[in-house]
């Protein structure tokens, strides 16, 4: 048998499944973008071409929704890559078994399921009697986390922090590991302090991984839906509504599969676009 | 020939009932008898589940011909799984909808009409049904299902705080001046390092919905055809709810968790469902008790929806049979169903005098000639959203009452156009 095809036949039934459940679905999301299609109306679905797509764009709860998962991306992607990148610093720094230990722990709050963690937050935030305003009002402060309009975001992204956090500083960790140490030995050698040797050696090796890292969390972070609907449900005022809840809300709530399609892949344009982005931005900086 | 339409919507509602089809409606043989099976679909997660749960398996007990298997799931999970499993013609015999949903399952045809089996031999007596309850659950003429209660909302009461601040607490606030002397009292009683209120708004979409119509205000033209929120009425009722916040009598919702408060002790009143009742059944520490909301306008009314009985349209005779049985005895046993912290809609059972001694019930009753359901629209969420959005934005002082209303009037006009055009009809006051 020729290579190529033995290549084949091994990833054949991978193929199989993510042609029937990614590729089929795919497509028959972008062609049912295409159609009016409202579950309770008596009107079959119509070629509508891109009327939902227009819709979309002229919708201010899209704008809306829009702009708190951009807010949500802001806030959450930039401090998640620097504080794992801070914590797989110093977990690096730790040796033998306490380094593993320090991993696990970090790790541990990742296993936990988006509805555990919500509802373990919202008590948290409990305005009355959460811990975090309990560990505050000895100092005076006393914050709304939850039903405040300019809390309610930050809040979402501290939980989120708290929650994803192992995983990223997990792969930065292995990626600092991954650089030889002849490299910093020879820069010691040289002359370069510590402080040069993170920026000058270290952070230019890390650029794969950290690509990687952040274009996930990107990713990650436009599809963000779960813990938002178990902590505000996209309160207060719609504030914190992210796109996806939207698209469900769309889709589930009101019917509108048609509508819910077309918002789905303008979702998926604005991840492709971003993650094309950075990949430009980092391959002008190698270059 | 199946439509490609109709077959992606089996396919789809077969995958979500799939689990449904290994249990679903058979008719198994058992010890020689031939049993029928009924799923009986509802979200009673709470304290209500297991009331419901005592229920099912009595009728288990006394019927053995039928067997009812009952699964519970949040509602939000249960409408979509309901939907769709309605869609691809799988949904189960029997479930629980709420009256401002319904239309959305009569419109698509997945509940049957239930008028023939109430008039039948072994129906159930229309005349006893509370009329504004029985009539809201029609839609064309037809009755789409069987009310199991209304869950009204009333006044919880701090009994202990009214008390302290020399109000009887037999005798709670009915109208605007005496609510606000109570308000009053309390915000003058000594400071604790808590705040304490006479009020607070726990569920604005409820309490919002309770005075606009208690200022005549309504939502949508007699025609249903134009959505009326930014009406002089309904301002005036929610301005009104902005103005106990502006004299400092109430706290804005966003600066105080206000049922927990309740429960805290630290408010002699609250608006809230009688469904919130089975917390305090469980908590020793606080004397509270219930009575109607006050009247604040020139209108009686106060929010309500129901829990209703329905069944799946295209049973054969005989599982329609078992289906109904299960109905009528729910119907017939919904005092044992109110204990658990519901109002029942038999009028003979609300003036049982069982009923008489579940205080806080009873009291709550007592408004079930004035309830005031959402309107029946097929764009129910969408219509929630926008209203309770508009509350918050007034009730938060974030928008002036005509500007929030405004704005949530021609989103709704919008979305029924939008419908107009898809040939999505129906809608009616309730």
């Amino acid at each position: 048998m020729k290579p190529r095809a033995s290549g084949w036949m091994f990833a054949a039934p991978y193929l199989t499944l993510f042609t029937a459940f990614v590729i089929g679905p795919l497509l028959f999301g972008f062609a049912l973008s295409l159609f009016r299609w409202e579950l309770l109306s008596n009107v079959k679905p119509t070629f509508v071409g891109f009327e939902n797509y227009v819709e979309a764009f002229r919708d201010p709860y899209v704008h809306q929704a829009l702009g708190a998962t951009l807010r949500f991306v802001w806030m959450a992607v930039p401090a998640t890559i620097l504080l794992a990148l801070m914590i797989a610093t110093g977990l690096n720094a730790v040796a033998g078994k306490r380094q593993g230990f320090w991993r696990a722990a970090i790790y541990v709050p990742h296993l936990l399921t988006v509805s555990v963690a919500g509802i373990l937050w919202r008590w948290f935030y409990n305005k009355e009697f959460g811990i975090l305003n309990a560990l505050l009002r000895p100092i005076g402060i006393e914050i709304p986390w939850l039903s405040d309009v300019a809390w309610a975001m930050p809040a979402i992204v501290l939980m989120t922090l708290w929650w994803t956090l192992g995983g990223p500083s997990v792969v930065l960790l292995s990626g600092l590991q991954n650089i030889p140490v002849s490299y910093l030995e020879a820069a010691s050698l040289d002359g370069a302090t510590p402080v040069q040797r993170y920026f000058r050696i270290i952070l230019p090796l890390m650029r794969p991984v950290l690509l990687f890292v952040t274009v996930m969390h990107v990713i990650g972070g436009f599809q963000v839906f779960g813990q938002v609907y178990m902590i505000t449900r996209g309160g207060p005022e719609l504030s914190t509504r992210s796109l996806v809840q939207y698209i469900y809300e769309t889709a589930f709530n009101n019917y509108r599969m048609g509508y819910a399609a077309a918002l789905s892949w303008i979702l998926f344009a604005v991840i492709a676009l971003f993650t094309l982005v950075q990949f430009r931005l980092m391959r002008e900086e190698r270059s | 020939m199946m439509t490609p339409r109709r077959a992606v919507l089996t396919a789809l509602g077969g995958l979500i009932a799939a689990p449904g089809l290994l249990s679903g409606c058979s008719s198994n043989v058992i010890g020689g008898r031939k049993q029928t099976t009924i799923r009986f679909w509802n979200g009673f997660t709470g304290p209500d589940g297991r009331t419901m749960l005592g229920l099912v398996r009595k009728f288990n007990e006394e019927n053995p011909d039928v067997h009812v298997v009952m699964q519970r799931m949040d509602w939000g999970t249960f409408y979509n799984k309901l939907f769709v499993a309605g869609l691809g013609g799988r949904a189960p015999e029997c479930f629980v909808l709420h009256t401002r949903a319904m239309l959305r399952f009569a419109l698509a045809g997945f509940a049957t009409p239930l008028d023939t089996f109430v008039a039948s031999e072994n129906g159930l007596p229309e005349a006893d049904f509370e009329p504004g309850v029985w009539d809201a659950t029609t839609y064309k003429s037809e009755h789409f299902g069987i009310p199991l209660d209304v869950h009204a909302m009333g006044m919880y009461t701090n009994r202990a705080l009214l008390k302290e601040v020399d109000w009887n607490p037999d005798t709670p606030p009915v109208n605007t001046a005496e609510f606000i002397d109570v308000c009053k009292r309390v915000r003058k009683l000594p400071k604790q390092e808590s705040e304490r209120y006479g009020f607070v708004f726990t569920n604005l979409e409820t309490n919002g919905y309770t005075l606009i119509r208690q200022f005549a205000g309504n939502v949508f033209s007699p025609d249903m055809q134009t959505c009326i929120l930014n009406s002089p009425e309904n301002q005036n009722g929610l301005m009104f709810g902005r103005s106990l916040i502006d004299d400092a009598l109430v706290p804005s919702p966003e600066n105080f968790d206000a049922w927990i408060g309740f429960r805290q002790g630290r408010v002699a009143m609250a608006f809230e469902g009688i469904y919130m009742l089975a917390d305090l059944q469980r908590q020793k520490d606080l004397d509270y008790g219930g009575a109607p909301v006050p009247q604040f306008g020139n209108t009686k009314a106060v929010w309500a929806d129901s829990h209703n009985l329905c069944m799946r349209r295209g049973l054969d005779a005989p599982t329609a049979a078992a289906t109904w049985r299960f109905m009528r005895f729910l119907s017939n046993n919904s005092l044992d169903w109110a204990l658990g912290g519901q109002i029942p809609t038999r009028v003979s059972q609300l003036e049982s005098p069982e009923f008489a001694k579940m205080e806080v019930q009873a009291q709550f009753a007592k408004q079930v000639k004035i309830v005031k359901y959402h309107p029946k629209v097929p764009f129910i969420f969408e219509y929630l959203t926008e209203f309770t959005l508009a509350v918050e934005k007034i009730l938060r002082g974030r928008e002036k009452a005509p500007t929030a209303l405004k704005t949530a009037e021609d989103n709704i006009n919008r979305i029924i156009e939008r419908q107009r055009k898809q040939g999505v009809s129906g809608g009616d006051q309730a």
